[in-house]
């Protein structure tokens, strides 16, 4: 069985600098954009005391660094090189390594950018996170949509333990039978946001490809907030 | 379920050909045939495995080249069925054709909208993934292939990395002091930086038994800094003891080592060192492909492996181009002579820009 904490919101881009200070006491200075993101969900799911357990970060994106890359791209029509931060700042893998000196567990990361809009790839990432809880690889996982649109961030996060959490929201079962294909959750962006908010006892996630198992959440009863 | 997941089939296009026995071809040969061709970034021009003919003029050829190359890459395994699940890896996806539009850009909503396309350009109707992490996202497109079809969730599944003509990637490379000006030379005491490469690469994996089973794969992180990992090696070490242990191996048991080696001041020695954690005295032979392949990033996981399986299906080690001169501080050589020793197990170590790793043994089934 595997714990579940979720966390969403959706910020100004010029509020972002405020919440990590808010949150971390201190700015980010060099950090991308998804790197402070991803402090803010990773600090905020995440207690102090478990920041050095074997962490896996497997996030998705819409957007991607649209903001970053068009700077880049308008840097490569005048003087034909980037500023080597601005090109850092366009590379989604740097974010996990500028994660890491917070997170100090962090051992672990995945980036799939995302070729569709109405569609995410949560089935994918929790998969391949309870793979390895499982299997004993990590002892927590964080999975994460995170969008950079020039009006507003936006971050959806599961934090997936196969420990005990202090106040889970759900647990994840996992089911040795395919899901039932009328019912479950849409794979989109949202997914924490609609889990939330759903007064369903239990769900499944829909899946794009017939599946031998199904991912099923089932609420905590006693979660604090629900 | 567990299941084993086999290397059923491989395609590749690039510098060093458009085939995998093509790419064979001409690794048998490579020492002294550096990765041909050029880049010009401003006044200043980096050496730069291109695919075979003209680089592209504009947003439209960017498009027919990279269309080109992916059916290319994807012709040796014959017709796929449409459904077949797409695990698409690259840093760069379609950024060189944003580059040749002029500005003002009008970036699609959706980051890798190029997958779709080529999706389209191969007939494929399937779920698609899509993976971006440096040069570690072929890697990692199998780790995910392969954990799909362990798990019963698929049966097959084509694995392509994409590594195609860009400036952005270059200059930024460039920017940061990380490309050679003339020769990638992987482990060699005169290297001075990487040589990038361009790449389609296909890789089916599948749960029918073919020639090569996947022993191990599997990824990390070493946030050292952003373009290198920690200098005594300790978490490549710690990386590659898991794939061992994952496939219930001992070091012994591996016949060669695929190395990253990119040619890099810094990152070789630490993978040296990692090697020496790890297998001590009793070093495999060593090999390492970018010296005639170039660096493909994103696609190099998927690229490399098809080429090294195409060189020892063809019945020899491929000779590593561009070693020369012995590094003291490295103290292991790659084998510059073709070889045609026996190969059962193979380790190939990956290294990437932004602090990822990741490691794979592949065996021969029967």
């Amino acid at each position: 069985m595997i714990d579940l904490a979720l966390f969403h919101q959706t910020l100004a881009p010029a509020a972002l600098g405020d919440e990590v200070r808010a949150l971390l006491g201190k700015p980010l200075r060099r950090a991308s954009l998804f790197a402070q993101l991803a402090a803010c969900g990773a600090w905020r799911l995440i207690p102090a005391e478990r920041r050095g357990w074997p962490t896996a970060l497997l996030w998705q994106s819409t957007s991607g660094p649209r903001g970053e890359t068009l700077t880049l791209l308008d840097e490569m029509d005048g003087a034909g090189e980037p500023m080597p931060f601005d090109f850092l700042a366009a590379q989604p893998a740097i974010a996990a390594a500028q994660l890491q000196p917070l997170l100090p567990g962090l051992t672990h990361s995945l980036h799939c950018p995302l070729d569709r809009c109405d569609a995410a790839d949560w089935s994918l990432l929790l998969g391949l996170a309870v793979d390895r809880l499982t299997g004993g690889k990590s002892r927590q996982v964080l999975c994460a949509h995170l969008d950079a649109w020039d009006d507003r961030l936006i971050a959806h996060w599961l934090l997936l333990s196969a420990e005990p959490l202090e106040n889970p929201a759900w647990r994840l079962h996992l089911q040795e039978q395919p899901p039932v294909a009328t019912s479950g959750l849409p794979d989109t962006p949202d997914l924490p946001a609609r889990l939330s908010a759903a007064p369903q006892a239990r769900l499944t996630l829909a899946t794009a490809q017939p599946a031998p198992r199904t991912l099923e959440f089932v609420r905590c009863p006693t979660h604090i907030g629900n | 379920m567990t299941r084993a997941v086999y290397l059923a089939g491989g395609g590749l296009c690039c510098a060093a050909g458009s085939t995998p026995a093509a790419v064979a071809e001409t690794l048998a040969d490579s020492p002294g045939r550096p990765a041909a061709g050029a880049l010009s970034l401003g006044e200043r021009r980096f050496p730069y495995a291109a695919l075979p003919g003209p680089l592209p003029l504009d947003a439209d050829d960017w498009l027919k080249r990279a269309e080109a190359a992916c059916r290319r890459a994807v012709a040796p395994l014959g017709e796929l069925p449409g459904e077949v699940p797409l695990f698409f890896a690259s840093s760069s996806f379609q950024i060189g054709h944003f580059e040749a539009q002029p500005a003002p850009r009008d970036l699609p909503p959706a980051c890798a909208s190029f997958v779709g396309r080529v999706a389209g350009w191969l007939g494929l109707n399937g779920v698609r993934h899509s993976f971006s992490n440096a040069c570690i996202s072929g890697q990692q497109a199998i780790q995910a292939a392969a954990a799909q079809i362990a798990d019963g969730s698929i049966d097959d599944a084509l694995v392509l990395g994409c590594e195609l003509y860009n400036r952005s990637t270059a200059a930024g490379f460039a920017g940061m002091g990380l490309l050679s000006p003339t020769a990638c030379r992987p482990f060699d005491r005169d290297r001075d930086g990487l040589v990038l490469g361009e790449a389609v690469a296909a890789l089916q994996l599948s749960a029918r038994p073919a020639g090569w089973r996947l022993a191990a794969v599997d990824s990390a992180l070493d946030a050292f800094s952003p373009t290198g990992p920690t200098p005594d090696g300790s978490r490549i070490a710690a990386l590659l003891a898991t794939c061992l242990a994952e496939a219930v191996l001992l070091p012994a048991d591996i016949d060669l080592i695929k190395l990253h080696a990119a040619g890099s001041p810094t990152n070789d020695p630490a993978e040296a060192n990692a090697l020496r954690t790890v297998f001590g005295n009793a070093m495999p032979p060593l090999c390492s492909l970018k010296g005639s392949l170039g660096h493909a990033l994103g696609a190099s996981g998927v690229a490399e492996t098809v080429a090294l399986l195409a060189c020892l299906d063809a019945g020899f080690v491929p000779p590593t181009a561009g070693f020369v001169t012995p590094d003291p501080e490295i103290s292991l050589q790659p084998a510059v002579d073709r070889s045609r020793r026996p190969v059962r197990r193979v380790l190939l170590n990956g290294i990437g820009f932004g602090g990822g790793l990741a490691a794979m043994i592949v065996e021969r089934s029967a």
